[in-house]
């Protein structure tokens, strides 16, 4: 139990796209608000059927990236 | 007011423009006080002018509401009543001209004591937790105090339904339903997020140097706490709990769905109050009259607030 | 609390243990800062884990079981993901869902038009603005049930107020025409008292984003001679748009989860046309007693509610940067 916090590490250079914070929480966002959609719109049944996998996917992703540094 | 000076002038706005939002406000606000207002005056309506058509504005007022809220009445004969000693007080008089006798005190004010129970308990016990949670929080490292945090924000987002079934299943085997402690404990769990957010907002106001000079002088972090931090966060600590007190107050889903009789809480009861035939309506007036007073003195108090409130703290004007 | 196997609940049992002999140690003497920092945040975490996240936890056990609260006794057997392909494919539920998105999108737009224009009103600042602003936030601070049970009568056909205003100003016989009644209308009448209710909610935190915007900017504006509109939508807008989003995810989550007002003003009725997914859980888990299957509905509920919540901190921080 160290007494480090888990905030953002000074600017490192380049950092690839995929462990990079910022873009990572929007696309979690984006998969959190297609699974919005699918659970609320009136057209498709499977859609609605697969809206808690995508909701689920999306909150586990934006939990696990909202730990990755800037 | 301080934007108000001649350095701001091209932005100030042109009295014309000010007039008619001025206009516009204040006949949005006059027009959402209707509701509100129809409530007291069908508080003090007789039954008959309550359903009348066209809906009166102009009649004589009468505690009637107030006494059919208070009490429960049985039907009798004019040849009984006649019989009677004469009325006791302005209720027994009016009773009596509807050709009916007091049986007993209504359940209203045993629901009433219940909410106040139930809410200043939960309160009491949501900003005392929360006090220190977000002391805690604010000025010390907590490993994972993001995470911590989040989470205890997001078990206020929860749908009360959903976590109403486990809760049911969960009183119901340690006996907990129906209860004023149970219901006190599950009022203090979603508060107690509301309180630590907005306390910890608090106190991240108060500069540490204040501690931290009380430290210096031989104080322990105790006592610094109790006597510097505590006082200074007063004006917080009485807001938050206004707040949770408000919550706790409104609450129904959980109340309806986990109470029934001995704890039932007055939203839970008001809905329920019925008189011969039908709703009575100057009754529920009545009770819905006395019920949301304390909060419109609430509401008054609190204005400078209540951003800060409902947005857990983010926003402070 | 060992059936919890939250890792959170794990880590703040672990350090509460390991910092006990430090508190007994430092009694005398005045405590270590970590041991008062979980000594202050400890009671909380214990409450949240007892009546939030253990209680949680059970239902997500009996989403996977045919338990059913009214047959206690009755063998619990496991079913698997049963409970939730059967309410993920029932179409009476989806239509619950759609029911809920009717309202959140209503309710939404209309709070956010009015709340905006009501907050954008309120910062030209006339006289009294303060005064009036109280006067509008009253409707937000009370009880939902309280009130909406009021609004019942306010809606009545021939006696209730709303419907002699209406009959007054169009002409429409106010016998005429049943709010809570008929099918048409009685999503209207939940979404106009919700709106009545929360759109101060809305203009509450608009106004404190329009008071953000520095006034130099619009003097600058001033000086390059843009027009009053392409100021509002070029300035006021973009500048306030971080607060109307915090405002629109709240009520958004708030919305979803509606129930009081509903269940007072029409109780899902007529028929299911007003049946939101609150009404049509609290049926199946306490009318129809499907307990593992309601655990199953309310999981998928709450962990909408919580993918919502994640992107509100997110707003939330956001806003507070300002």
């Amino acid at each position: 139990m160290t007494n480090h916090r888990l905030t953002t590490c000074p600017p490192r250079q380049k950092r690839p796209f995929f462990i990079r914070r910022g873009p990572m929480e929007n696309i979690a966002t984006v998969l959190i608000s297609a699974g919005f959609l699918m659970l609320f719109q009136p057209f498709l049944l499977v859609l609605y059927t697969y809206s808690l996998a995508a909701l689920l996917a999306g909150t586990v992703m934006f939990i696990i990236v909202s730990k990755f540094p800037e | 007011m301080s934007s108000v000076n001649a350095a701001h002038s091209v932005v100030e706005p042109t009295p014309t423009s000010k007039r008619i939002a001025g206009a516009i406000v204040i006949l949005y606000a006059l027009v959402t006080m209707i509701p509100l207002a129809w409530i007291f005056l069908t508080s003090i309506k007789s039954p008959p002018d309550s359903i009348s058509y066209p809906p009166k504005i102009v009649f004589s007022p009468t505690l009637e509401g107030y006494c059919n809220l208070f009490t429960t009445r049985t039907r009798q004969t004019p040849d009984y009543i006649q019989s009677l000693p004469p009325p006791t007080g302005t209720c027994d008089e009016i009773t009596r001209s509807r050709n009916m006798v007091i049986a007993g005190p209504s359940n209203y004010w045993p629901r009433f004591g219940n909410s106040l129970v139930i809410a200043f308990g939960s309160t009491f016990l949501a900003v005392l937790l929360g006090t220190f949670a977000a002391y805690g929080f604010s000025r010390f490292r907590v490993p994972l105090a993001d995470d911590l945090l989040f989470f205890i924000l997001s078990t206020r987002m929860m749908p009360p339904i959903a976590v109403a079934i486990p809760i049911y299943l969960m009183y119901r085997q340690f006996g907990l339903s129906d209860t004023a402690l149970g219901m006190i404990l599950l009022y203090t769990a979603v508060n107690v997020s509301l309180a630590v957010w907005l306390l910890k907002g608090f106190i991240d106001e108060i500069p540490r140097e204040y501690e931290e000079a009380a430290m210096i002088d031989g104080y322990t972090r105790l006592q610094a706490f109790w006597k510097v931090v505590l006082p200074q966060a007063t004006t917080g600590i009485a807001a938050t709990a206004i707040f949770c007190l408000i919550f706790a107050w409104n609450e129904y889903a959980f109340a309806v769905l986990l109470t029934s009789g001995s704890a039932q809480t007055a939203p839970s009861f008001i809905p329920t109050i019925i008189g011969e035939g039908g709703q009575d309506w100057p009754a529920v007036a009545a009770g819905t009259t006395i019920f949301l007073m304390p909060i419109l003195v609430f509401t008054i108090i609190l204005r400078k607030q209540l951003l800060r409130g409902i947005t857990f703290g983010a926003v402070r004007k | 609390m060992t059936d919890a196997p939250s890792t959170i609940a794990e880590r703040s049992a672990e350090v509460l243990v390991r910092s006990t002999p430090t508190v007994i140690a430092r009694r005398v003497r005045g405590l270590s800062d970590r041991a008062i920092a979980w000594l202050f945040i400890t009671p909380t975490i214990a409450l949240l884990l007892a009546i939030n996240i253990f209680p949680l936890i059970w239902a997500v056990y009996l989403s996977f079981t045919n338990f059913r609260a009214n047959r206690p006794n009755a063998e619990i057997t496991g079913v698997g993901l049963r409970n939730y392909q059967r309410v993920l494919n029932d179409p009476d539920i989806w239509i619950a869902m759609q029911t809920t998105a009717h309202f959140v999108f209503w309710t939404i737009l209309l709070q956010t038009v009015i709340g905006f224009s009501l907050a954008y009103l309120i910062d030209r600042k006339f006289r009294g603005h303060a005064f009036w602003t109280t006067v509008i936030l009253i409707p937000m601070m009370l009880s939902p049930a309280v009130v909406g049970n009021f609004w019942r009568f306010l809606y009545q056909p021939q006696i209730g107020l709303f419907n002699y205003i209406v009959s007054y100003f169009s002409g429409i016989p106010p016998s005429s025409f049943e709010m809570l009644g008929s099918v048409s209308l009685a999503p209207w009448a939940i979404i106009i008292v919700d709106t009545w209710m929360w759109t101060p909610y809305v203009m509450l935190i608009c106004l404190a984003g329009l008071r953000s915007i520095p006034d130099y900017i619009y003097e600058a504006a001033e000086v390059d001679r843009a027009s009053a509109w392409r100021q509002f939508w070029s300035i006021t807008v973009p500048m306030a748009l971080p607060f109307i989003m915090l405002a629109v995810l709240f009520r958004g989550i708030e919305n979803f989860k509606m129930f009081d007002m509903v269940m007072l003003l029409t109780g899902g009725g007529p028929g299911s046309t007003t049946e939101v997914a609150s009404i049509t859980l609290k049926r199946e888990a306490f009318e129809s007693w499907l307990t593992g299957r309601s655990s199953a509905f309310a999981i998928i509920l709450f962990v909408a509610v919580f993918g919502l919540a994640n992107i509100y901190v997110k707003a939330l921080n956001k806003v507070k940067q300002r």
